[in-house]
């Protein structure tokens, strides 16, 4: 068992942070984020036999997506009211139902501020698609292997989300009333 | 309205291509402005991202937490899925074994077994040559992201990492600083790598850390590898060896490794 608790410990806690950032963009609350890791890293570690030397990042971040799902269906049962639902619209009309976490806002840069929103804007397998390649810079196979989609489908949203990105900040630095607040 | 090659002139931008398919569409580009526009906007949305993006890690408590979680999870309390069931245990406590005694008696077979013996011999030692180099590296690597162990000397000036190796390392890597291409010098740390101390130059490039590691030698080095997840670049220059290392994207590791060697 200590052994097991070492080659964890060296293998897959260094990509915690990695687990920790794709759980707070995934999660709409820190606190959710929070469980979400916690629960993501338990069971890695009753998982491990099975990550044989494989890409532990990868097949962290798989956990952590699957876990926030499950989390998420079993809020979604226990709220009387159900949470609104994000759509896969391409061209980013999707509903702005959430915002980042309010509570570092202030020492955040407006610029910055304004980028997680529109991020927060996106649905999520768009933003997931983003932030593995942009952010933890993965290739497209380990982007197929952490989202459970083929790779043509990781490059197509891909470059929905980078088109969409874009837009959404022309629509916000230029103004136009389309802008939500 | 979008160009039908749209979506390999993204997968060029991401690095995801040979470097045949890099030139056609590199031609391509040329006559495309569409596509050049494309790469345009694929670099700036980058650039907003990396710019814009807090890279927090987990916080100090969280990390408590999940340790203490663990703690509890390998003392096996309140613990039902851990424990594999009871009827596989016996099966995979003696596969092992058998494979043993099999392989030791084919060897004790006499002539038939010396060859077999010597066969097994070369493969062992080819891969040898690539293989615990590469391990040590990535070893020192996640070591190195454990809390406290990163940097010994902190610094974002090369006037101060390099002078500062000279003390601590038996080599005198290049050091440089190259922030305005996303590659921010953090520091250099001394670190044990084919038994020398080698000298470890440390970057950040967003949320990720790249250590290049510089040894003394003139022996063959394995070639670029990804294990578990890190990539390892491999270079030499004059007698020092590099090894840059990390979980950045190839292109990215790449492109800091393209830097250094530009270094005059």
């Amino acid at each position: 068992m200590d052994d097991k608790r070492a080659r964890f410990e060296s293998q897959v806690l260094p990509h915690l942070d990695a687990a920790y950032r794709l759980a707070r963009w995934l999660c709409h609350a820190p606190g959710d984020a929070d469980d979400v890791v916690q629960e993501a890293i338990l069971r890695a570690f009753r998982g491990f036999e099975a990550l044989r030397g494989s890409d532990a990042k990868a097949w962290l971040l798989t956990i952590v997506r699957n876990c926030h799902f499950t989390a998420a269906k079993q809020q979604q049962r226990r709220a009387s009211v159900p949470l609104p639902e994000e759509t896969d619209e391409a061209d980013g009309h999707a509903m702005i139902s959430t915002t980042p976490s309010p509570e570092s806002d202030s020492i955040r840069s407006d610029q910055q501020q304004v980028l997680e929103r529109l991020m927060a804007s996106l649905p999520e397998e768009h933003r997931t698609v983003l932030i593995l390649r942009e952010i933890e810079e993965m290739d497209y196979a380990q982007i197929a292997a952490v989202t459970q989609v083929p790779i043509g489908t990781v490059m197509s949203r891909l470059a929905r989300s980078r088109a969409a990105l874009k837009s959404k900040w022309l629509q916000e630095v230029e103004g136009e009333p389309r802008a939500v607040r | 309205m979008q160009c039908a090659e749209a979506l390999r002139v993204q997968a060029y931008f991401d690095g995801e291509v040979d470097a045949v398919s890099a030139a056609e569409i590199e031609r391509h580009v040329e006559h495309c402005a569409e596509c050049r526009a494309l790469l345009e906007d694929l670099e700036q949305v980058r650039a907003r991202l990396r710019r814009g993006v807090s890279y927090e890690g987990a916080p100090a408590a969280l990390r408590a937490q999940v340790m203490h979680s663990l703690d509890l999870e390998a003392a096996g309390v309140g613990n039902i899925i851990a424990a594999p069931p009871a009827s596989s245990r016996p099966l995979a406590r003696e596969a092992p074994l058998r494979r043993g005694r099999g392989f030791w008696s084919t060897i004790a077979g006499g002539i038939g077994g010396a060859a077999l013996a010597a066969a097994v011999a070369a493969f062992l030692v080819i891969p040898r040559m690539d293989g615990p180099l590469s391990d040590e590296i990535v070893s020192a690597h996640v070591r190195s992201l454990m809390p406290a162990h990163l940097i010994d000397v902190v610094s974002t000036d090369k006037h101060t990492v390099k002078p500062w190796f000279a003390g601590h390392a038996d080599v005198s890597p290049v050091v440089a600083d190259f922030e305005s291409n996303g590659f921010r010098l953090i520091g250099g740390r001394a670190d044990y790598i084919d038994h020398q101390r080698s000298a470890v130059v440390v970057y950040q490039h967003g949320p990720h850390v790249i250590n290049v590691f510089s040894w003394a030698g003139t022996d063959r080095l394995p070639s670029n590898s990804t294990r578990s997840g890190y990539h390892m670049a491999f270079w030499s220059q004059g007698d020092i060896h590099y090894c840059a290392v990390s979980d950045t994207g190839w292109d990215e590791l790449l492109g800091l490794v393209r830097l250094l060697r530009e270094v005059p």
